[in-house]
Order: structure tokens, then sequence, then C-alpha cells
């Protein structure tokens, strides 16, 4: 899933000050699972805002909604009639969602609720731990399913690199070196030749390097 | 002799490593290195270790040439995507610098400028290999060069990081395929425990390189031993050091006796981080 923080109140307050027809968009999928953006916390952040709002003595209208997805044309379109009355969107989608929400409706500022991070899973309830950068030709069969890409902080590809420490990584003692655990899973599932071959030099063209990413399933894109 | 054929001569090789300044007053930094020249085969000249931003090695690597000495310039990893680094490698080669060592950088985190976005574009191990791409005549893209550099490329070791000796072989087998030439370890203080792993090399032809840290105090010693998890710091070299009438001397005496046991141990060579004790090192070098 998609892993965002909440940004903090005084700068979601920063962004609406001046508007008085606020309202707070979430989403049901990624960021409900991770308990930033769903039903619930869009229920917070408009309760924190009118209670901001009717402490600076203010009226203003904070309105709540959940669309099933913001990434998704078709639901952001059916939203019209809930967004249009507004001033201005708080959306508490990732980065994705808000972005669709604000190509939709070009009359209304829709503006992030929250600081959308990393594509992870969660551990336990409460952590989130990133896996995966997109990076568009994935490595996984030959690194005994750990991404050196998302989880090696140099993105060393033939690690581990100078300052792996006892399984821990250089830039901190509570993060694993990816590259211990892939170079020790290897040898469990009796696959160090795959570690002994250089890997061939990345071609990061399927990364960013090669611009915006677009997808089209020729069978069902009209 | 320059530092490559001796090197290849299998005669002892003797490597200083000098930071360059934070600025451009380069007068300490030019200084120190003179004041070895003529008792080290080279001076390594870091590029932002520790990630803090200062002089680069390329051009602390230029300032020394002008005054006749031979150097070995970092490339790194962290900071420049392909077309720099092969950019700065062929900068390198026509002016002369043709030693060259692959380094990952250390993490942006760890150094002055934390808000930093890091590159690696390439890995230690895929920068080696464009190196020696770039030797046959061809960039990475197999376009034609208008004259090839041709590097001796040193590489770092990490003796004793991993979990088993396996492991470690497997790496630095890799980096032999990627063409290292040598090899420097982390700092030594402990010959025994290098030994311990260079005696599963078998007929690996390795060049090793160690290195050895000056002790500046009873403190930095403790903090190696303690933060350094894959470097040996023998106990009884800290309490040698606590227990000296005159520490400094002590450090200085420590790091003597380390070299001449590189030395006596047969590696190819030693490579002294004077780490702020710069001045101290015509004397531990007999200069
Ligand atoms: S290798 Fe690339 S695609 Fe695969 S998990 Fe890592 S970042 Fe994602
Ligand atoms: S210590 Fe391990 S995870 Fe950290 S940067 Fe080095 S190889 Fe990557």
């Amino acid at each position: 899933m998609i892993v965002a923080n909440g940004k903090p109140l005084e700068e979601i307050i920063g962004v609406v000050k001046g508007h008085r027809k606020i309202l707070v968009a979430g989403c049901n999928e990624c960021v409900t699972v991770c308990e930033v953006g769903g039903t619930k916390e869009v229920g917070i952040l408009a309760s924190a805002l009118r209670l901001h709002f009717l402490n600076q003595g203010v009226e203003a209208q904070v309105g709540e909604t959940t669309l099933q997805r913001q990434c998704d044309r078709e639901y952001v379109v059916g939203a019209r009639v809930t967004v249009e009355p507004y001033e201005i969107v708080v959306s508490v989608a990732c980065g994705v969602g808000c972005q669709f929400m604000a190509e939709e409706y070009n009359k209304v500022p829709v503006v992030p609720g929250v600081d959308t991070s990393f594509m992870g899973g969660a551990l336990e309830r409460g952590v989130w731990s990133e896996r995966c950068q997109g990076c568009g030709t994935c490595l996984l069969a030959k690194t005994a399913g750990i991404c050196p890409v998302s989880r090696c902080a140099k993105r060393v590809l033939n690690g581990p690199c100078g300052g792996s420490t006892k399984g821990k990584c250089e830039i901190s003692k509570d993060v694993d070196c990816a590259w211990q655990l892939i170079v020790d899973r290897l040898s469990s599932l009796g696959r160090m030749e795959d570690y002994e071959v250089l890997t061939p030099i990345k071609d990061w063209s399927t990364d960013r390097a090669g611009g915006p990413r677009m997808r089209i399933k020729e069978e069902v894109a009209s | 002799m320059s530092f490559a054929q001796k090197l290849a001569q299998g005669r002892f090789v003797t490597l200083a490593e000098l930071e360059p300044p934070k600025g451009v007053d380069v007068a300490a930094f030019v200084g120190h290195a003179q004041r070895i020249k003529g008792s080290v085969d080279a001076v390594v000249v870091p590029e932002m270790a520790n990630a803090v931003m200062k002089l680069g090695s390329l051009g602390g690597c230029m300032l020394l040439a002008n005054k006749g000495m031979e150097t070995v310039m970092q490339v790194c990893c962290r900071d420049r995507n392909r077309l720099a680094l092969q950019a700065d490698l062929l900068s390198a080669a026509a002016l002369g610098i043709t030693n060259v060592m692959a380094v990952e950088g250390d993490a942006p985190n760890l150094g002055d400028h934390h808000k930093a976005r890091p590159v690696y574009d390439l890995d230690e191990l895929e920068l080696m290999q464009v190196i020696a791409k770039l030797a046959t005549g061809k960039d990475m893209a197999g376009v034609e060069l208008e004259g090839a550099p041709n590097f001796t490329v040193g590489a770092t070791i990490n003796t004793g990081a991993m979990g088993t000796v396996q492991q470690e072989l497997a790496a630095l087998d890799k980096k032999l395929a990627a063409g290292a030439q040598y090899f420097v370890t982390p700092p030594v203080f402990d010959l025994d425990s290098l030994a311990a792993f260079t005696k599963h090399l078998g007929d690996r032809e390795v060049k090793l390189i160690p290195n050895v840290l000056l002790l500046k105090s009873v403190g930095m010693a403790r903090a190696i031993g303690r933060h350094l998890k894959h470097v040996h710091m023998p106990d009884e070299l800290i309490e040698r050091v606590k227990g000296a009438p005159d520490r400094v001397r002590e450090g200085i005496l420590v790091a003597q006796e380390l070299i001449e046991g590189i030395k006596a141990a047969g590696y190819s060579g030693v490579m002294i981080s004077p780490l702020g004790w710069e001045d101290r090192l015509p004397q531990i070098l007999g200069a």
C-alpha cells in the first residue's frame, strides 16, 4: 500500500485560513489501511479544524467526505455534487488522489492533508515499513525477495557496502542492512551462487530517468 | 617508480590519506603533503568523507600533482550519476591522474548536509565495471572514446563485517571480477584478526593494503572499539595508551609498530590515516 503521514495541523490551518467552506476528503483505500486518511481520520481532522475556527471566533463550514478511491477518475467525477459547493478541499488521500481531485476540479483548490511517503506494508498495527520504490524492473528474483532499491540506504545492487556492520546499516543501528538480509536469505535458500554473480548495471530508464511513467493495457483501454 | 609499477612488481607501497580543506585555503593541505613527499608512494585524497562537504578529490589531487606528487583519486557513487562519474574519470585521466579508488560514499545523513538527495545511480562494483569499460575505449553507452583512460583501480574491503567468511569471500570475488587491483581494509589495530581473514584467501591474487589510523587518545580508541563493530580494538592496546607517560608519543609508536608488522607480514602496502595529526606524519614515516 501507499503509506502517508498526517501533516501537522498548524500547516493545514495555514493553508485553509481565509476560506469559510472547507471539505476534508478521505479515501477508502491505502490511507484508510495506514490510518491516516479514512473516514475516521477525516472526522478527526474536520473536528480539529472546526475547533480551531470556533476558538478564533470565525464562522466556517467544515464538511467531510470519503471517496472509494481518489486515484480513480470514476469516483472523483462522481463526487462533483459534494465537492463543488466548497471553497477548498483538503485531501487526505495520497499524493496521487490529491492530484486526481485537483485535475478534476479546476475551480476549487485541492491541498494535501498528508505527506505521502512510501510503498510498504504493515509489520504490525501502527508500524509500516518501506518495501518498493517502483523502479520498473523488479530485481527480487535475484535478491532472495528482498529489495535493495528500497531497503538499502544507498540502493547498492552489489552489496553490502563498507558501512554494513553485523547486520545493521550505517545510517542507523535500528535499520537492518538490506544486503545482510539478502545474503543470509540466499544462504538459507542454498542459493549463494546468485550472490556470486555481479548484478548487471541497472537500467534506471524504467525508474524516473525516463520521465513520468504510464501504463496502458491495450485489451481494456478504450 | 610509480605507485602502479611498485604494486605490480609486488613491492611494498605506502599511502597516506590527506583530507582536503573545507574551503579554499589549501596551504596546510599542500604543506602536509610536501613534507611527506618522497616517503609515500601516493597521497589518497578522499572525496567528501563522512558526507561532509569540502574541496573534492579531483581538485585535491590536481593541487598535489602540480607539486609533483602522485595521488589516488576517490570516485564516489553518492553524489554523481553515471554521466558525471565518467566525465570526472576522463577529466582525471586527461590531467594525469591515473590512480583511482571507487567508493560508495557515506550516506548524507551522516554528514553536514542532511537535506541532500543522494544519487547512487551506480554502486561501487558497477562503477568499477565502468572504469574497466572506459579502458577499452568505449563509454557505458558503447560510444567510442577519443583516447581511452587507463587506471589503477583500488577498492575497499570490509573484513569482519559480514556474517561468515564465505560471504566475505564471495563479496571479495565480485570486486576482483569487477576489476579491483588492490584493496584497502578498514582500520587495523590487531594484525592477528586481519590474518584470521587472510588465511582464507586461498590462491586468490589479492593485494591488501591495511589501513593504519593514528590513535590520538584513549577516548578515540574506546570509541572505535565500541562503535566500529567490525574493527577489533584490543583491550591491551587501550590499556597501553592509557598507561603511557606520553600518550601522544605512544599513539605514534603504536602506528609505527603496526606499519612494521604489516611490512613483516608481507602485505602489499599500508595506508596511513592521520585524521588531524597530519603534522606527525613525517615522524611516523621517518621522513
Ligand atoms: S526491485 Fe524495484 S520493483 Fe522490485 S521491489 Fe524493489 S523497487 Fe520495487
Ligand atoms: S549498510 Fe547495507 S543497507 Fe546500509 S547502505 Fe550499506 S549495503 Fe545498504
